[in-house]
Protein backbone atom coordinates (compact mmCIF):
# COMPACT_ATOMS: atom_id res chain seq x y z
CA UNK A 1 0.00 0.00 0.00
CA UNK A 2 1.48 3.25 -1.32
CA UNK A 3 2.27 5.83 1.25
CA UNK A 4 1.53 3.58 4.36
CA UNK A 5 4.17 3.02 6.55
CA UNK A 6 4.79 -0.16 9.41
CA UNK A 7 7.62 1.60 10.85
CA UNK A 8 5.64 5.12 11.17
CA UNK A 9 2.06 3.68 11.89
CA UNK A 10 3.58 0.86 14.48
CA UNK A 11 0.53 -0.56 15.79
CA UNK A 12 -2.01 1.09 14.15
CA UNK A 13 -0.65 -0.07 10.69
CA UNK A 14 -3.17 -2.62 10.74
CA UNK A 15 -6.00 -1.04 10.91
CA UNK A 16 -5.17 2.10 8.55
CA UNK A 17 -3.93 -1.35 5.96
CA UNK A 18 -7.67 -2.74 6.57
CA UNK A 19 -8.83 0.69 5.81
CA UNK A 20 -7.53 0.77 2.86
CA UNK A 21 -7.95 -2.55 1.69
CA UNK A 22 -12.31 -2.75 2.20
CA UNK A 23 -12.04 1.12 1.48
CA UNK A 24 -15.95 1.66 1.31
CA UNK A 25 -17.11 -2.36 1.22
CA UNK A 26 -18.38 -3.76 4.26
CA UNK A 27 -17.35 -6.77 3.10
CA UNK A 28 -15.41 -7.90 6.36
CA UNK A 29 -17.70 -6.48 8.42
CA UNK A 30 -20.23 -9.44 6.42
CA UNK A 31 -17.62 -11.93 6.88
CA UNK A 32 -17.88 -11.72 10.73
CA UNK A 33 -21.81 -11.57 10.92
CA UNK A 34 -21.83 -15.26 8.91
CA UNK A 35 -19.13 -16.45 11.21
CA UNK A 36 -21.47 -15.58 14.53
CA UNK A 37 -24.16 -17.03 12.45
CA UNK A 38 -21.94 -20.59 11.98
CA UNK A 39 -21.10 -20.40 14.85
CA UNK A 40 -24.21 -19.89 16.79
CA UNK A 41 -26.54 -21.98 14.30
CA UNK A 42 -24.12 -23.90 12.01
CA UNK A 43 -23.41 -27.91 12.12
CA UNK A 44 -19.94 -29.31 13.89
CA UNK A 45 -19.37 -29.82 10.77
CA UNK A 46 -19.93 -25.83 9.19
CA UNK A 47 -17.95 -24.93 12.67
CA UNK A 48 -15.06 -27.35 12.06
CA UNK A 49 -14.80 -25.73 8.57
CA UNK A 50 -14.95 -22.00 8.95
CA UNK A 51 -14.47 -21.24 12.60
CA UNK A 52 -10.80 -22.57 13.35
CA UNK A 53 -8.85 -20.76 10.55
CA UNK A 54 -11.17 -17.53 11.03
CA UNK A 55 -10.18 -17.92 15.15
CA UNK A 56 -6.26 -18.37 13.86
CA UNK A 57 -6.71 -15.77 11.29
CA UNK A 58 -7.59 -13.40 13.84
CA UNK A 59 -5.04 -13.99 15.89
CA UNK A 60 -2.44 -14.24 13.21
CA UNK A 61 -2.89 -11.99 10.33
CA UNK A 62 -5.38 -9.43 11.92
CA UNK A 63 -2.79 -9.71 14.62
CA UNK A 64 -1.44 -5.80 14.99
CA UNK A 65 1.33 -7.21 16.54
CA UNK A 66 2.52 -9.33 13.52
CA UNK A 67 2.97 -6.71 10.71
CA UNK A 68 5.47 -4.80 13.23
CA UNK A 69 6.98 -8.10 13.32
CA UNK A 70 7.13 -9.21 9.95
CA UNK A 71 8.54 -5.53 9.22
CA UNK A 72 12.00 -6.70 11.04
CA UNK A 73 12.71 -9.48 8.58
CA UNK A 74 11.15 -7.96 4.79
CA UNK A 75 9.77 -4.91 3.98
CA UNK A 76 6.15 -5.64 4.39
CA UNK A 77 4.42 -2.07 3.20
CA UNK A 78 2.95 -2.50 0.53
CA UNK A 79 2.47 -6.08 0.58
CA UNK A 80 0.79 -6.67 3.89
CA UNK A 81 -2.96 -6.41 2.22
CA UNK A 82 -2.14 -9.83 0.33
CA UNK A 83 -2.69 -11.57 3.69
CA UNK A 84 -6.28 -10.52 3.99
CA UNK A 85 -7.14 -12.71 0.86
CA UNK A 86 -6.87 -15.37 3.04
CA UNK A 87 -10.08 -15.01 4.63
CA UNK A 88 -12.26 -17.12 2.72
CA UNK A 89 -14.87 -13.84 2.46
CA UNK A 90 -15.28 -15.09 -1.01
CA UNK A 91 -16.93 -18.97 0.21
CA UNK A 92 -18.62 -17.77 3.70
CA UNK A 93 -20.57 -15.15 2.52
CA UNK A 94 -22.30 -17.08 -0.05
CA UNK A 95 -22.34 -19.79 2.00
CA UNK A 96 -24.28 -18.06 4.88
CA UNK A 97 -26.37 -16.89 2.62
CA UNK A 98 -27.51 -19.77 0.42
CA UNK A 99 -28.37 -21.75 4.05
CA UNK A 100 -30.14 -18.59 4.94
CA UNK A 101 -32.53 -18.16 1.85
CA UNK A 102 -32.74 -22.25 1.38
CA UNK A 103 -33.39 -22.61 5.35
CA UNK A 104 -36.47 -20.01 4.44
CA UNK A 105 -40.08 -21.43 4.92
CA UNK A 106 -41.72 -21.05 0.85
CA UNK A 107 -40.73 -19.67 -1.93
CA UNK A 108 -42.12 -16.06 -0.99
CA UNK A 109 -39.93 -16.01 1.77
CA UNK A 110 -37.00 -16.67 -0.13
CA UNK A 111 -37.35 -14.60 -2.86
CA UNK A 112 -37.56 -11.61 -0.06
CA UNK A 113 -34.98 -13.35 1.42
CA UNK A 114 -32.91 -13.11 -1.79
CA UNK A 115 -33.86 -9.45 -2.70
CA UNK A 116 -32.70 -8.60 0.78
CA UNK A 117 -29.03 -10.56 0.58
CA UNK A 118 -28.59 -8.82 -2.49
CA UNK A 119 -29.48 -5.47 -1.70
CA UNK A 120 -27.51 -6.08 1.23
CA UNK A 121 -24.16 -6.74 -0.56
CA UNK A 122 -24.61 -4.23 -3.51
CA UNK A 123 -25.23 -1.54 -0.48
CA UNK A 124 -21.55 -3.23 1.26
CA UNK A 125 -20.17 -3.18 -1.82
CA UNK A 126 -18.44 -1.52 -5.14
CA UNK A 127 -19.35 -2.74 -8.61
CA UNK A 128 -16.06 -3.91 -9.93
CA UNK A 129 -17.56 -1.06 -13.29
CA UNK A 130 -19.07 1.52 -10.96
CA UNK A 131 -16.89 4.01 -12.84
CA UNK A 132 -18.08 2.87 -15.84
CA UNK A 133 -16.45 0.37 -19.00
CA UNK A 134 -15.03 0.62 -22.32
CA UNK A 135 -14.47 -2.03 -24.79
CA UNK A 136 -11.40 -3.34 -25.85
CA UNK A 137 -10.54 -1.34 -28.91
CA UNK A 138 -9.13 -4.22 -30.69
CA UNK A 139 -8.17 -7.48 -30.27
CA UNK A 140 -5.06 -6.46 -28.41
CA UNK A 141 -7.21 -4.51 -26.28
CA UNK A 142 -4.75 -1.48 -26.80
CA UNK A 143 -6.00 1.73 -27.74
CA UNK A 144 -5.99 1.72 -31.56
CA UNK A 145 -3.55 5.18 -32.02
CA UNK A 146 -1.16 3.81 -29.58
CA UNK A 147 -0.76 0.72 -32.24
CA UNK A 148 -0.85 3.30 -35.34
CA UNK A 149 2.34 5.46 -33.35
CA UNK A 150 4.00 1.78 -33.25
CA UNK A 151 3.88 1.06 -36.89
CA UNK A 152 4.70 5.03 -38.24
CA UNK A 153 7.80 4.80 -35.81
CA UNK A 154 9.01 1.91 -37.04
CA UNK A 155 8.35 2.73 -40.77
CA UNK A 156 10.09 5.88 -40.51
CA UNK A 157 13.03 4.19 -38.14
CA UNK A 158 16.10 3.20 -39.75
CA UNK A 159 16.90 0.76 -37.12
CA UNK A 160 15.23 -2.71 -35.92
CA UNK A 161 14.79 -0.84 -32.17
CA UNK A 162 14.17 2.76 -31.90
CA UNK A 163 13.74 4.39 -28.58
CA UNK A 164 10.94 6.52 -27.59
CA UNK A 165 9.90 9.29 -25.34
CA UNK A 166 5.91 8.73 -24.81
CA UNK A 167 3.43 10.58 -22.62
CA UNK A 168 2.37 8.56 -18.88
CA UNK A 169 -0.21 5.95 -20.77
CA UNK A 170 1.19 5.31 -23.44
CA UNK A 171 4.56 4.56 -22.09
CA UNK A 172 3.23 2.34 -19.48
CA UNK A 173 1.21 -0.04 -22.63
CA UNK A 174 3.74 0.79 -25.81
CA UNK A 175 6.20 -2.50 -25.18
CA UNK A 176 3.33 -5.10 -23.92
CA UNK A 177 2.39 -4.09 -27.51
CA UNK A 178 5.62 -3.46 -28.85
CA UNK A 179 8.80 -5.05 -27.51
CA UNK A 180 10.99 -3.69 -30.37
CA UNK A 181 10.05 -0.17 -29.22
CA UNK A 182 12.46 1.15 -26.36
CA UNK A 183 11.67 3.61 -23.80
CA UNK A 184 13.44 6.31 -22.50
CA UNK A 185 11.38 6.32 -19.45
CA UNK A 186 11.07 3.61 -16.83
CA UNK A 187 8.09 3.51 -14.36
CA UNK A 188 9.55 4.83 -11.27
CA UNK A 189 10.85 7.60 -12.99
CA UNK A 190 7.22 8.42 -14.70
CA UNK A 191 5.91 8.01 -10.88
CA UNK A 192 8.65 10.19 -9.54
CA UNK A 193 7.26 12.56 -12.26
CA UNK A 194 3.84 13.17 -11.67
CA UNK A 195 4.08 14.28 -8.32
CA UNK A 196 7.52 15.63 -7.80
CA UNK A 197 8.84 18.53 -8.83
CA UNK A 198 12.93 18.32 -10.29
CA UNK A 199 15.28 20.39 -8.64
CA UNK A 200 17.97 21.87 -9.83
CA UNK A 201 20.58 19.64 -8.99
CA UNK A 202 18.60 16.78 -11.00
CA UNK A 203 18.61 18.60 -13.73
CA UNK A 204 22.26 19.05 -14.25
CA UNK A 205 22.90 15.49 -13.36
CA UNK A 206 23.89 13.63 -16.29
CA UNK A 207 23.80 10.23 -15.47
CA UNK A 208 19.98 10.54 -15.45
CA UNK A 209 19.62 12.71 -18.74
CA UNK A 210 16.04 11.46 -18.58
CA UNK A 211 14.99 13.71 -15.66
CA UNK A 212 15.35 16.99 -18.24
CA UNK A 213 12.99 15.01 -20.28
CA UNK A 214 10.15 14.28 -17.38
CA UNK A 215 10.50 18.13 -15.98
CA UNK A 216 10.27 19.50 -19.00
CA UNK A 217 7.31 17.17 -20.93
CA UNK A 218 5.58 16.14 -17.90
CA UNK A 219 5.98 18.80 -15.27
CA UNK A 220 6.15 21.57 -17.52
CA UNK A 221 9.65 22.64 -15.60
CA UNK A 222 11.57 25.32 -17.89
CA UNK A 223 14.40 23.62 -19.22
CA UNK A 224 16.56 25.39 -21.84
CA UNK A 225 16.23 24.16 -25.00
CA UNK A 226 20.42 23.34 -25.78
CA UNK A 227 19.76 20.97 -22.44
CA UNK A 228 16.69 19.40 -23.45
CA UNK A 229 18.52 18.75 -26.88
CA UNK A 230 21.23 17.45 -24.89
CA UNK A 231 19.20 15.14 -22.84
CA UNK A 232 17.65 13.86 -26.15
CA UNK A 233 21.18 12.62 -27.51
CA UNK A 234 22.74 10.95 -24.34
CA UNK A 235 19.88 9.42 -23.75
CA UNK A 236 19.59 8.12 -26.80
CA UNK A 237 16.06 9.42 -27.75
CA UNK A 238 15.27 9.74 -31.44
CA UNK A 239 11.43 10.22 -31.23
CA UNK A 240 9.18 12.45 -28.94
CA UNK A 241 5.33 11.77 -28.79
CA UNK A 242 2.88 14.10 -27.15
CA UNK A 243 -0.43 15.12 -27.17
CA UNK A 244 -1.52 17.85 -29.98
CA UNK A 245 -2.71 20.00 -26.95
CA UNK A 246 0.87 19.37 -25.13
CA UNK A 247 1.91 23.11 -24.19
CA UNK A 248 5.47 22.58 -25.24
CA UNK A 249 4.87 21.66 -29.28
CA UNK A 250 6.14 24.93 -30.37
CA UNK A 251 9.35 24.57 -27.53
CA UNK A 252 9.78 20.84 -29.47
CA UNK A 253 9.62 22.79 -33.01
CA UNK A 254 11.71 25.26 -31.89
CA UNK A 255 14.19 22.94 -30.61
CA UNK A 256 14.74 21.57 -33.62
CA UNK A 257 12.69 18.66 -33.93
CA UNK A 258 10.72 17.57 -37.04
CA UNK A 259 7.45 16.27 -37.39
CA UNK A 260 7.32 12.53 -38.90
CA UNK A 261 3.39 12.15 -38.67
CA UNK A 262 0.24 13.39 -36.35
CA UNK A 263 -2.47 10.62 -35.39
CA UNK A 264 -5.90 11.53 -34.28
CA UNK A 265 -4.56 13.01 -30.66
CA UNK A 266 -1.05 13.02 -31.07
CA UNK A 267 2.02 13.70 -32.88
CA UNK A 268 5.41 11.64 -33.39
CA UNK A 269 8.29 13.93 -33.19
CA UNK A 270 11.62 13.03 -34.37
CA UNK A 271 14.81 13.90 -32.94
CA UNK A 272 18.55 13.28 -34.92
CA UNK A 273 20.68 11.75 -33.23
CA UNK A 274 23.93 13.23 -33.58
CA UNK A 275 25.79 9.65 -33.10
CA UNK A 276 23.60 6.98 -33.55
CA UNK A 277 23.80 3.80 -31.94
CA UNK A 278 22.28 0.60 -32.83
CA UNK A 279 20.83 -1.27 -29.75
CA UNK A 280 21.69 -5.26 -30.30
CA UNK A 281 20.35 -8.11 -28.04
CA UNK A 282 23.53 -9.87 -26.28
CA UNK A 283 25.47 -12.53 -27.88
CA UNK A 284 25.12 -14.92 -24.96
CA UNK A 285 27.01 -17.52 -27.22
CA UNK A 286 30.29 -15.60 -27.04
CA UNK A 287 30.23 -15.74 -23.14
CA UNK A 288 28.81 -19.25 -22.64
CA UNK B 1 15.58 -24.23 -26.21
CA UNK B 2 13.03 -23.75 -23.47
CA UNK B 3 10.67 -24.20 -25.86
CA UNK B 4 12.13 -26.93 -27.34
CA UNK B 5 12.39 -28.54 -23.97
CA UNK B 6 9.02 -27.55 -22.60
CA UNK B 7 6.63 -28.55 -25.19
CA UNK B 8 7.83 -32.19 -25.54
CA UNK B 9 7.39 -32.48 -21.52
CA UNK B 10 4.02 -30.80 -21.23
CA UNK B 11 2.47 -32.86 -24.03
CA UNK B 12 3.51 -36.07 -22.32
CA UNK B 13 2.52 -35.27 -19.15
CA UNK B 14 -0.95 -34.70 -21.18
CA UNK B 15 -0.87 -37.74 -22.91
CA UNK B 16 0.14 -39.92 -19.71
CA UNK B 17 -2.30 -38.19 -17.64
CA UNK B 18 -4.58 -39.12 -20.67
CA UNK B 19 -3.52 -42.97 -20.17
CA UNK B 20 -3.78 -43.08 -16.73
CA UNK B 21 -7.24 -41.25 -16.45
CA UNK B 22 -8.75 -41.85 -19.74
CA UNK B 23 -11.56 -44.09 -17.96
CA UNK B 24 -11.79 -41.38 -14.92
CA UNK B 25 -12.44 -38.75 -17.15
CA UNK B 26 -15.03 -40.86 -19.31
CA UNK B 27 -16.80 -41.79 -16.17
CA UNK B 28 -16.62 -38.04 -15.80
CA UNK B 29 -18.12 -36.81 -18.38
CA UNK B 30 -21.34 -39.14 -18.60
CA UNK B 31 -21.92 -37.79 -14.91
CA UNK B 32 -21.78 -34.19 -16.54
CA UNK B 33 -23.97 -34.76 -19.44
CA UNK B 34 -26.65 -36.84 -16.72
CA UNK B 35 -26.90 -33.62 -14.61
CA UNK B 36 -26.87 -31.63 -17.44
CA UNK B 37 -30.00 -33.49 -18.59
CA UNK B 38 -31.75 -34.02 -15.41
CA UNK B 39 -30.77 -30.13 -14.08
CA UNK B 40 -31.30 -28.49 -17.29
CA UNK B 41 -32.18 -24.67 -15.43
CA UNK B 42 -28.96 -25.13 -13.07
CA UNK B 43 -26.89 -25.92 -15.52
CA UNK B 44 -28.03 -23.30 -17.59
CA UNK B 45 -27.19 -20.66 -15.16
CA UNK B 46 -23.52 -22.07 -13.95
CA UNK B 47 -22.82 -21.54 -18.06
CA UNK B 48 -24.65 -18.41 -17.97
CA UNK B 49 -22.50 -17.01 -15.09
CA UNK B 50 -19.41 -18.67 -15.94
CA UNK B 51 -20.16 -16.59 -19.31
CA UNK B 52 -20.47 -13.21 -17.71
CA UNK B 53 -17.27 -13.62 -16.19
CA UNK B 54 -15.40 -14.44 -19.25
CA UNK B 55 -17.17 -11.21 -21.16
CA UNK B 56 -15.95 -9.24 -18.57
CA UNK B 57 -12.09 -10.27 -18.83
CA UNK B 58 -12.21 -10.33 -21.88
CA UNK B 59 -13.99 -7.93 -24.24
CA UNK B 60 -13.36 -4.89 -21.55
CA UNK B 61 -10.61 -2.55 -21.85
CA UNK B 62 -8.52 -1.47 -18.45
CA UNK B 63 -5.76 0.43 -18.06
CA UNK B 64 -3.53 -0.78 -14.90
CA UNK B 65 0.26 0.06 -14.25
CA UNK B 66 1.45 -3.86 -13.47
CA UNK B 67 0.48 -4.93 -16.57
CA UNK B 68 3.86 -2.47 -17.72
CA UNK B 69 5.81 -5.40 -15.83
CA UNK B 70 4.12 -8.42 -16.37
CA UNK B 71 3.00 -8.47 -19.66
CA UNK B 72 5.70 -6.32 -21.25
CA UNK B 73 7.62 -9.18 -19.65
CA UNK B 74 6.37 -12.00 -21.83
CA UNK B 75 6.62 -9.98 -24.80
CA UNK B 76 10.06 -8.91 -24.19
CA UNK B 77 11.00 -12.47 -23.17
CA UNK B 78 9.60 -14.03 -26.39
CA UNK B 79 11.20 -10.87 -28.44
CA UNK B 80 14.63 -11.29 -27.03
CA UNK B 81 13.97 -15.24 -26.80
CA UNK B 82 15.68 -14.64 -22.81
CA UNK B 83 14.14 -14.94 -19.42
CA UNK B 84 13.92 -12.17 -17.62
CA UNK B 85 17.46 -10.67 -19.10
CA UNK B 86 15.91 -7.27 -20.57
CA UNK B 87 13.82 -4.75 -18.52
CA UNK B 88 10.36 -4.94 -19.18
CA UNK B 89 9.66 -1.39 -18.73
CA UNK B 90 12.20 0.15 -21.38
CA UNK B 91 13.90 -2.61 -23.14
CA UNK B 92 17.42 -2.26 -21.53
CA UNK B 93 19.54 -4.68 -20.82
CA UNK B 94 20.25 -5.72 -16.99
CA UNK B 95 23.07 -7.58 -15.85
CA UNK B 96 21.79 -9.28 -12.52
CA UNK B 97 18.31 -10.99 -12.36
CA UNK B 98 15.79 -9.25 -10.32
CA UNK B 99 15.03 -12.02 -7.77
CA UNK B 100 11.73 -10.47 -6.63
CA UNK B 101 10.70 -12.34 -10.19
CA UNK B 102 13.21 -14.55 -10.54
CA UNK B 103 10.97 -17.77 -9.29
CA UNK B 104 7.90 -16.27 -10.31
CA UNK B 105 7.61 -18.02 -13.40
CA UNK B 106 4.07 -17.58 -14.77
CA UNK B 107 5.15 -14.98 -17.04
CA UNK B 108 8.13 -17.18 -18.59
CA UNK B 109 5.50 -20.11 -18.93
CA UNK B 110 2.98 -17.02 -21.29
CA UNK B 111 6.30 -16.77 -23.27
CA UNK B 112 7.20 -20.27 -23.66
CA UNK B 113 3.26 -20.65 -25.03
CA UNK B 114 3.35 -17.25 -27.13
CA UNK B 115 6.77 -18.30 -28.66
CA UNK B 116 5.76 -21.77 -29.51
CA UNK B 117 2.39 -20.55 -30.96
CA UNK B 118 3.05 -17.47 -32.21
CA UNK B 119 0.06 -15.92 -30.61
CA UNK B 120 0.68 -12.48 -29.26
CA UNK B 121 1.57 -12.05 -25.82
CA UNK B 122 -1.24 -9.34 -25.29
CA UNK B 123 -3.74 -11.63 -26.53
CA UNK B 124 -2.27 -14.67 -24.55
CA UNK B 125 -2.25 -12.91 -21.27
CA UNK B 126 -4.89 -10.73 -21.14
CA UNK B 127 -7.41 -12.87 -23.28
CA UNK B 128 -6.98 -16.71 -23.37
CA UNK B 129 -5.25 -16.86 -19.59
CA UNK B 130 -7.32 -14.83 -18.09
CA UNK B 131 -10.39 -16.77 -19.58
CA UNK B 132 -8.58 -20.07 -18.48
CA UNK B 133 -8.03 -18.80 -14.81
CA UNK B 134 -11.63 -17.74 -14.75
CA UNK B 135 -12.99 -21.09 -15.69
CA UNK B 136 -10.57 -22.66 -13.16
CA UNK B 137 -11.34 -20.55 -10.78
CA UNK B 138 -15.33 -21.20 -10.99
CA UNK B 139 -14.57 -24.73 -11.31
CA UNK B 140 -13.00 -25.05 -8.00
CA UNK B 141 -15.79 -22.74 -6.61
CA UNK B 142 -18.47 -25.45 -8.15
CA UNK B 143 -16.04 -28.17 -6.18
CA UNK B 144 -16.22 -26.55 -2.93
CA UNK B 145 -20.07 -25.68 -3.58
CA UNK B 146 -20.90 -29.71 -4.07
CA UNK B 147 -18.59 -30.46 -1.36
CA UNK B 148 -20.42 -28.17 1.56
CA UNK B 149 -23.78 -29.24 0.51
CA UNK B 150 -22.89 -32.68 -0.33
CA UNK B 151 -25.27 -34.19 2.63
CA UNK B 152 -28.36 -31.84 2.19
CA UNK B 153 -31.50 -31.83 -0.40
CA UNK B 154 -31.71 -29.22 -2.74
CA UNK B 155 -28.24 -30.17 -3.63
CA UNK B 156 -27.91 -28.43 -7.16
CA UNK B 157 -29.95 -25.53 -6.06
CA UNK B 158 -28.32 -24.56 -3.41
CA UNK B 159 -25.12 -25.05 -5.09
CA UNK B 160 -26.49 -22.70 -8.17
CA UNK B 161 -27.85 -19.89 -5.49
CA UNK B 162 -24.15 -20.28 -3.83
CA UNK B 163 -21.97 -20.32 -7.49
CA UNK B 164 -24.48 -16.84 -8.03
CA UNK B 165 -23.62 -15.41 -4.93
CA UNK B 166 -20.30 -15.78 -5.43
CA UNK B 167 -20.51 -14.15 -8.36
CA UNK B 168 -21.76 -11.18 -6.84
CA UNK B 169 -19.25 -10.71 -4.38
CA UNK B 170 -16.83 -11.02 -6.83
CA UNK B 171 -18.32 -8.25 -8.86
CA UNK B 172 -18.92 -6.43 -6.00
CA UNK B 173 -16.48 -6.46 -3.34
CA UNK B 174 -14.15 -4.20 -5.21
CA UNK B 175 -10.90 -2.15 -4.32
CA UNK B 176 -8.16 -1.83 -5.60
CA UNK B 177 -6.62 -4.44 -3.07
CA UNK B 178 -9.17 -7.25 -2.78
CA UNK B 179 -8.59 -10.91 -4.99
CA UNK B 180 -11.77 -10.21 -6.52
CA UNK B 181 -10.10 -6.96 -8.12
CA UNK B 182 -7.68 -8.77 -9.46
CA UNK B 183 -9.66 -12.13 -10.26
CA UNK B 184 -11.64 -9.76 -12.37
CA UNK B 185 -9.12 -6.82 -14.13
CA UNK B 186 -5.69 -7.84 -13.68
CA UNK B 187 -6.38 -12.05 -14.17
CA UNK B 188 -2.53 -11.77 -16.37
CA UNK B 189 -0.89 -11.68 -13.37
CA UNK B 190 0.27 -14.48 -11.00
CA UNK B 191 -0.86 -13.11 -7.66
CA UNK B 192 -4.54 -13.28 -9.15
CA UNK B 193 -3.90 -16.54 -9.45
CA UNK B 194 -2.69 -17.19 -6.22
CA UNK B 195 -5.40 -14.90 -4.58
CA UNK B 196 -7.94 -16.57 -6.06
CA UNK B 197 -7.40 -19.93 -7.55
CA UNK B 198 -4.48 -21.65 -5.58
CA UNK B 199 -5.98 -20.35 -2.12
CA UNK B 200 -9.69 -21.31 -2.96
CA UNK B 201 -7.90 -24.99 -3.51
CA UNK B 202 -6.26 -25.27 -0.80
CA UNK B 203 -9.72 -24.40 0.65
CA UNK B 204 -11.27 -27.16 -1.55
CA UNK B 205 -8.39 -29.69 0.11
CA UNK B 206 -9.15 -28.75 3.61
CA UNK B 207 -12.87 -29.10 3.47
CA UNK B 208 -11.95 -32.69 1.62
CA UNK B 209 -9.08 -33.36 4.25
CA UNK B 210 -11.32 -32.54 7.03
CA UNK B 211 -14.48 -34.71 5.95
CA UNK B 212 -11.28 -37.51 6.00
CA UNK B 213 -12.76 -38.25 2.29
CA UNK B 214 -9.25 -37.24 0.27
CA UNK B 215 -7.57 -40.63 0.87
CA UNK B 216 -5.33 -41.11 -2.08
CA UNK B 217 -1.93 -39.21 -1.15
CA UNK B 218 -3.67 -36.09 0.09
CA UNK B 219 -0.22 -34.40 1.20
CA UNK B 220 1.39 -34.93 -1.97
CA UNK B 221 -1.68 -33.37 -4.22
CA UNK B 222 -1.26 -30.56 -1.45
CA UNK B 223 2.43 -30.07 -1.87
CA UNK B 224 2.03 -30.09 -5.64
CA UNK B 225 -0.26 -27.26 -5.14
CA UNK B 226 1.84 -25.34 -2.76
CA UNK B 227 5.19 -25.95 -5.15
CA UNK B 228 3.35 -25.01 -8.16
CA UNK B 229 2.33 -22.13 -6.47
CA UNK B 230 5.41 -20.88 -5.53
CA UNK B 231 6.49 -20.85 -9.04
CA UNK B 232 3.79 -18.89 -10.47
CA UNK B 233 4.17 -15.66 -8.29
CA UNK B 234 6.51 -14.44 -4.95
CA UNK B 235 3.05 -13.55 -3.44
CA UNK B 236 2.47 -17.55 -2.83
CA UNK B 237 5.99 -17.57 -0.92
CA UNK B 238 3.72 -15.86 2.17
CA UNK B 239 0.06 -16.65 1.14
CA UNK B 240 0.65 -20.43 0.84
CA UNK B 241 2.15 -21.18 4.51
CA UNK B 242 -0.10 -19.14 6.05
CA UNK B 243 -3.03 -20.44 4.51
CA UNK B 244 -1.50 -23.45 5.29
CA UNK B 245 -0.97 -22.89 8.82
CA UNK B 246 -4.35 -21.12 9.56
CA UNK B 247 -6.58 -24.01 7.62
CA UNK B 248 -4.54 -27.31 8.88
CA UNK B 249 -2.75 -26.65 12.11
CA UNK B 250 -5.97 -25.91 13.36
CA UNK B 251 -6.75 -29.58 11.89
CA UNK B 252 -4.66 -31.38 12.85
CA UNK B 253 -4.69 -30.36 16.54
CA UNK B 254 -8.27 -30.58 16.84
CA UNK B 255 -8.35 -33.95 15.49
CA UNK B 256 -5.03 -34.97 16.79
CA UNK B 257 -3.97 -35.92 13.44
CA UNK B 258 -0.12 -36.07 14.68
CA UNK B 259 0.80 -38.32 11.16
CA UNK B 260 -0.55 -35.61 9.47
CA UNK B 261 2.66 -33.14 10.78
CA UNK B 262 5.60 -34.21 8.54
CA UNK B 263 2.88 -33.40 5.62
CA UNK B 264 2.05 -30.21 6.49
CA UNK B 265 5.75 -29.49 7.17
CA UNK B 266 6.62 -30.27 3.61
CA UNK B 267 4.10 -27.83 1.99
CA UNK B 268 5.16 -25.16 3.93
CA UNK B 269 9.06 -25.81 2.71
CA UNK B 270 8.67 -24.14 -0.57
CA UNK B 271 7.39 -21.10 0.10
CA UNK B 272 9.67 -20.76 3.26
CA UNK B 273 12.45 -21.46 1.00
CA UNK B 274 11.91 -19.31 -1.32
CA UNK B 275 10.99 -16.52 0.92
CA UNK B 276 14.45 -17.28 2.62
CA UNK B 277 16.09 -17.01 -0.91
CA UNK B 278 14.73 -13.61 -1.38
CA UNK B 279 15.46 -11.96 1.97
CA UNK B 280 19.01 -13.16 1.76
CA UNK B 281 18.90 -11.21 -1.55
CA UNK B 282 17.22 -7.89 -0.53
CA UNK B 283 19.91 -8.21 2.53
CA UNK B 284 22.48 -8.51 -0.06
CA UNK B 285 24.19 -11.82 0.56
CA UNK B 286 24.10 -12.41 -2.95
CA UNK B 287 23.46 -11.59 -6.64
CA UNK B 288 22.88 -13.41 -9.96
CA UNK B 289 24.34 -11.89 -12.68
CA UNK B 290 23.00 -13.02 -16.34
CA UNK B 291 26.49 -13.12 -17.37
CA UNK B 292 29.47 -14.81 -16.34
CA UNK B 293 31.56 -12.84 -13.88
Amino acid sequence: MQGLSVFEKGLGYLSECISYYTGSCAYLVLYLVALIYICIYGSKREKEIFVPCSVFLILTVYNPVVPVILDHIFDVNSEYYRFFWITPVVILLPYTATVLIMGAKDIKQRTVLSVLILLICFCSGRFVYADGFKVAENIYKMPDELIEISNIIHLDCATEYPKVFLEYEYNMQMRQYDPKMLLTIDREDYLYAVSNPYTEEMLKDDDHPQYRLLAALTRNQHVEEEDFLEALEMSKTEYVVVNKSHPLINYLKIAGLKTVAKTGEHVIFKYNIKEPYEFELVDYSVVY
Amino acid sequence: MLTKIWVPLALGIVLLSSALNFREWIARKKVIITYIKEHKLSAFILVLLIGLYVISVSIFYNFTLDAAYYVANVATSVETDMMNVYDPFTGAWQDHYEMRYFFATYQMQDAVVCQFTGIPALIYTKTIMSITIIILTNMVYLLIAGELFKDSDKKEIKTVIMMAMIFVVNMTFITIYTSSLFLMTRTYEGKAIIGNLALVSLFYFFIRMNDDNLKLRPWIIIFILCFGSATISSSANMLIPVELTILFLPMIIGKKQWKSLPGYVLCVIPGLAFSLIYILYVKGYFVWYTFPK
